[in-house]
């Protein structure tokens, strides 16, 4: 009886799990990905101010990984 | 990454060089920032055409205006320019090496050495000829890990043996307590070999990709040092064997024992044995054996070593070779613009003064 009861999952709670994770995971990697571009748009604007719009735009590039997770898990629950 | 560079790290402990993390991404793009800002190759005629004063105001204008600013009290003139050009050399390479974190302000501090001994050199020539001490702070760029305090210091000793006894607890002092007051040349090369065996034992064996490139870029560096010195020697008929003290190992294309071989050549033979050489395409146009000056050779090589640390710095834009490569092009700006200030105070006629430039 046991074991069958944990074979059985309620699929809601499976949803919840891969939602989770899609924004989890990509919100990690836009992260990483984030880190080193935006770390050198600071450099460059450092030295000159007007690299402001372009090192912005190019930081948050990355962000769509993590909207194509958040979409993942909008569409999963 | 890092757990892993950690694991790695508690393999191999003694292999590991890094001292924490490295911060490649800012430092890469804030020198190409940094290098933008150098002074594009249209000025050098513009400035060609300017006086003294002229190009005093010009370079305040630009990168140089708060060393002009500063040094405005105490020099005037070529002098001015000259102190404002060190100054500025150093306050920058000192701002690389404060941006920079973990291996690659390691590395480039080791890189950086040089001006160390440079600056050693300086002294200790300026003491061999009884300069003084404001000739020899002229010539001093503390950009290494000397302070300019310190420096300044060593050059207001009276003698040698004091310069030599205030560096006893430097690295350098094994190398220096071995000179007896005339032997200076060979000191020089000396502490030149120590700091390129310095430097390869900072990269180690290289495993990555970039260290490799970094490898091979100090490898160039030292083919084309020594290629400039043998052209001196040909030129001038020195054929004595033990002048291969003065070359340097570890070379790219040339290995030593080649160079060796070319030692007692007379120049006509050493030009047909240079052209085997990848360097000789490069040159080819401007040697033949009955050529006046080195000039044209030793600026086409200058030029050659600008343009393979730019094409370097494009293989791996994430590593220390970007930063090398602005090194060596800011080194060119303040060595042009000395070239066309010392030039014009002396009376050099444009012509002259625009075959010295690298440009």
């Amino acid at each position: 009886m046991a074991v069958e009861s944990a074979a059985v999952m309620d699929p809601a709670g499976l949803k919840a799990i891969g939602a989770g994770l899609a924004v989890g995971l990509t919100g990690i990697a836009s992260g990483i990905a984030e880190k080193d571009i935006g770390s050198a748009a600071v450099g460059a604007m450092a030295e000159n101010e007007a690299l402001f719009g372009k090192g912005l735009i190019l930081t948050v590039i990355p962000e769509t990984i993590v909207i194509f997770g958040l979409v993942v898990a909008l569409l999963i629950s | 990454m890092h757990l892993l560079q950690r694991l790695k790290k508690g393999l191999h402990p003694q292999k590991s060089r890094s001292k924490g993390h490295s911060n490649y991404a800012y430092t890469t793009a804030r020198v190409r920032a940094m290098k933008s800002k150098l002074l594009p190759r249209e000025t050098y005629p513009r400035l060609m055409n300017m006086e003294i004063n002229q190009i005093t105001r010009f370079i305040q204008e630009v990168e140089y205006k708060e060393d002009v600013d500063e040094l405005a009290m105490t020099y005037s003139g070529v002098d001015l320019i000259e102190h404002a050009l060190n100054r500025n050399l150093a306050v920058t390479f000192t701002k690389i090496l404060s941006i920079s974190e973990g291996e690659l302000n390691y590395l480039i501090s080791e890189y950086l050495k040089k001006y160390d001994i440079w600056n050693i050199k300086t002294i200790l020539r300026g003491k061999y000829c009884g300069a003084s001490t404001d000739e020899i702070l002229e010539a001093v760029v503390s950009a290494g890990r000397l302070r300019y305090t310190f420096l300044s210091e060593l050059a207001a000793k009276p003698t040698y043996e004091d310069v030599i006894e205030a560096l006893s607890t430097s690295e350098y002092y094994s190398i220096l307590k071995e000179y007896n007051g005339e032997n200076l040349s060979g000191i020089e090369n000396l502490l030149d070999k120590k700091y390129y065996d310095d430097l390869f034992q900072a990269i180690g064996d290289p495993k990555s990709k970039d260290k490799k490139l970094f490898n091979k870029f100090i490898r160039t560096d030292i083919d084309l040092k020594n290629l400039v010195t043998l052209f001196r020697l040909k030129k001038y008929g020195i054929k004595d064997p033990s002048m291969s003290d003065l070359l340097i190992e570890g070379g790219l294309k040339l290995k030593i024992k080649e160079i060796e071989r070319m030692l007692p050549l007379s120049f006509e033979d050493f030009l047909t044995e240079i052209e085997n050489t990848p360097y000789w395409e490069e040159i080819s146009d401007c040697c033949s054996p009955k050529m006046d000056s080195l000039i044209y050779v030793e600026t086409r090589l200058k030029k050659l070593r600008l343009k393979s640390a730019e094409s370097f710095s494009h293989v791996y834009p994430l590593s220390i070779v970007p930063i090398m490569d602005y090194i060596l092009s800011k080194e060119n700006e303040v060595s042009n613009l000395r070239i066309i200030i010392r030039g014009k105070a002396v009376g050099l006629s444009d012509e002259e003064i625009k075959n010295q430039l690298v440009i």
